[in-house]
């Protein structure tokens, strides 16, 4: 990985999972993909394009297209459901839950569109819960690939994964931090920028404002630690664990709601194993709203500064 | 084919019939007797499907309960779920398992929970949930299809049930991929939890509701074993489209005091009103 040189991503992670699952429709030729008639935004397509024979679009009704990759996969078929992160942890939850987790079937979500990525769709379309509906439901994996090479590889993670596995994917592209050899694993991390001071602790896209939030607090002496926790669920317990034995103070950042994020749930893990000053940023009870992406990282307290200040702030506690 | 098919086969419609008919006292003096011994249950709509369940696991269904999984097997989902206890009588009936665990309804640690689990053996899928069954039978028809296989899919639908909005997705989705190999039965018994259908959600003509999405359907007497097995054969000539039977039947059916009554939806019956049940069931004099 180069957190020093990143470059311009020239795909979002939606279009290079979706890549990455049209190559794996000649690996495995039983797996299928279903979608909701978004095939062209998600990029499912791709898959659907070589593969039209094992490519379901549903139409408009998630919640049917999610129970139907249910009963697709009850006899040992592995099959994709793909979507907005809105529409498969809300409309869909319940088949989600119920019909997928329950009975531990091999349905993978393909979740565009999350956290407020889609910023100038604005709400209706902005999936700032979806990881807290995912993380609470038995069996469910959570993976969040932050770029081109994570995405890539997250999908391979997530067929190896047996059971239900839930990938968030992002609707633009930030840029590339990863490169090849770069490996992930379920429940593994990455430590993106080592230091000593101070973790942070993200996933997704807000890695990058955070990359650049422990490049501020260098420039003023301040070791910060960049810990991707591309795993959410579950998490790197191991490595959150040493990171913390050399920085003592943690700061967690994510696009999406503070309550039951990946904050909440280090907080909790902390309390139990390793208490240490705390932060967490994301939303405070509150929905997003419309505007570019750079202004609602600013707005709800997500961009490079905030994400500085909470760290010094913290270190000023400790 | 299993052996017992082979030799259904070789019986006039009237003679499977007949048969039938005699094994669904059975299976509803067992459905009673778990919803007794359990003190809770679903009798009302297990008894208004008990004889489509019967006629599908005593004659129609191509199953193999020594092999549960079996990849050929046609599948079964009783997506009204709460009457569970009609589909568990049936597999134990059939050797799924043995017929001691129908006692163990909803009790902690049984295989026959409060609602179907695709653990117990002979389970296709989880279901219970209502308004899912359809999607999910969807799912399996259209693995069947691009398997090459030859199975057919069988879904089991309430009449309250098919409020939920879900349902009507799979009913389009269903003709858009042209599964002749799914066919859904509607236990039309009138009554839902709350009350009668037509008061609590009218759902009026259901058979030209699925023909308006795209079904064939059929509409009949579903306690009339002969038009059951008949309809059923033909629904499976069906080519190029799902088919939907729209079966009237009787909430309760086979007792007196249940028949069209919804108190019977969720209610079990104390030892009287067993014993008076079990008489109605198997035609002896009180």
């Amino acid at each position: 990985m180069r957190p020093n040189a990143m470059t311009p991503a020239t795909v979002p992670t939606r279009r290079a999972f979706s890549e990455r699952m049209a190559e794996y429709g000649a690996i495995d030729s039983d797996f299928v993909v279903f979608e909701a008639d978004i095939g062209y935004s998600t990029f499912s397509h791709l898959f659907g394009d070589r593969y039209p024979e094992r490519y379901f679009n549903m139409g408009i009704a998630e919640g049917n297209m999610v129970s139907a990759a249910a009963g697709m996969a009850a006899d040992g078929r592995t099959a994709v459901a793909s979507s907005y992160g809105v529409f498969i942890t809300m409309r869909a939850l319940e088949s989600v839950r119920t019909f997928v987790c329950y009975p531990d079937l091999n349905v993978k979500f393909l979740s565009s569109h999350g956290g407020f990525t889609p910023s100038i769709d604005g709400v209706t379309h902005q999936a700032t819960e979806d990881i807290a509906n995912m993380t609470t439901l038995p069996n469910m994996k959570v993976l969040v690939p932050a770029d081109t090479w994570a995405a890539k590889k997250l999908f391979d993670v997530a067929m190896q994964t047996p059971g239900p596995v839930f990938v968030r994917l992002m609707r633009d592209p930030i840029l590339d931090l990863y490169e090849p050899g770069d490996s992930f694993r379920l429940g593994g991390s990455h430590v993106v920028i080592e230091g000593s001071d101070v973790t942070i602790a993200t996933y997704g896209d807000i890695l990058f404002p955070s990359i650049e939030a422990a490049q501020l607090l260098a420039a003023e002496g301040i070791r910060a630690e960049v810990l991707d926790l591309y795993s959410v669920k579950p998490f790197d317990r191991e490595g959150l664990l040493k990171s913390l034995d050399k920085t003592g103070a943690l700061v967690v950042a994510e696009n999406h709601q503070k309550r039951n994020g990946l904050g909440y749930e280090l907080s909790n893990f902390c309390l139990k194993n390793r208490v240490v000053p705390f932060d967490n940023l994301g939303l405070e009870d509150t929905f997003a709203e419309s505007g570019s992406y750079g202004k609602l990282l600013e707005k709800y307290g997500l961009s490079k500064t905030c994400i500085a200040e909470a760290a010094k702030r913290l270190l000023r506690r400790a | 084919m299993t052996a017992t098919q082979r030799a259904n086969r070789a019986l006039t419609l009237g003679e499977r019939a007949a048969f039938l008919a005699e094994k669904s006292k059975e299976v509803r003096s067992r459905v009673l007797s778990m919803i007794y011994t359990a003190k809770s249950g679903h009798p009302g709509g297990a008894l208004s499907a008990a004889d489509i369940v019967t006629a599908l696991y005593f004659d129609i269904l191509r199953v193999d309960p020594a092999n549960p999984r079996w990849p050929d097997r046609d599948r079964f989902l009783l997506s009204k779920g709460h009457a569970c206890p009609v589909l568990y009588t049936c597999l134990a009936m059939r050797g799924y398992f043995a017929l001691e665990h129908l006692d163990t309804l909803r009790q902690f640690e049984s295989i026959l929970q409060g609602h179907p689990i695709r653990k117990t053996p002979g389970i296709d899928m989880t279901t219970g949930s209502l308004g899912h069954g359809l999607s999910i039978g969807l799912g399996m028809a259209l693995d069947g299809k691009l398997r090459g296989k030859d199975y057919t899919v069988y879904v089991m639908l309430g009449d309250g049930e098919i409020n939920e909005g879900h349902v009507w997705e799979a009913a389009m989705a269903a003709t858009k991929y042209k599964t002749d190999n799914l066919i859904a039965f509607v236990d039309r018994n009138r009554l839902q939890m709350d009350g009668c259908c037509d008061d609590i959600m009218p759902m009026g003509d259901i058979a030209a509701k699925f023909k308006a999405f795209g079904w064939k359907t059929f509409e009949i007497d579903g306690h009339d074993m002969e038009r059951i097995l008949r309809t059923i054969e033909k629904a499976r000539r069906v080519r190029g489209k799902p088919a939907c039977i729209v079966a009237n039947t009787v909430k309760g059916k086979g007792v007196s005091y249940m028949e069209d009554r919804f108190e019977w939806h969720g209610k079990c019956p104390d030892t009287d009103q067993l014993a008076c049940a079990m008489r109605e069931i198997w035609g002896e004099d009180s």
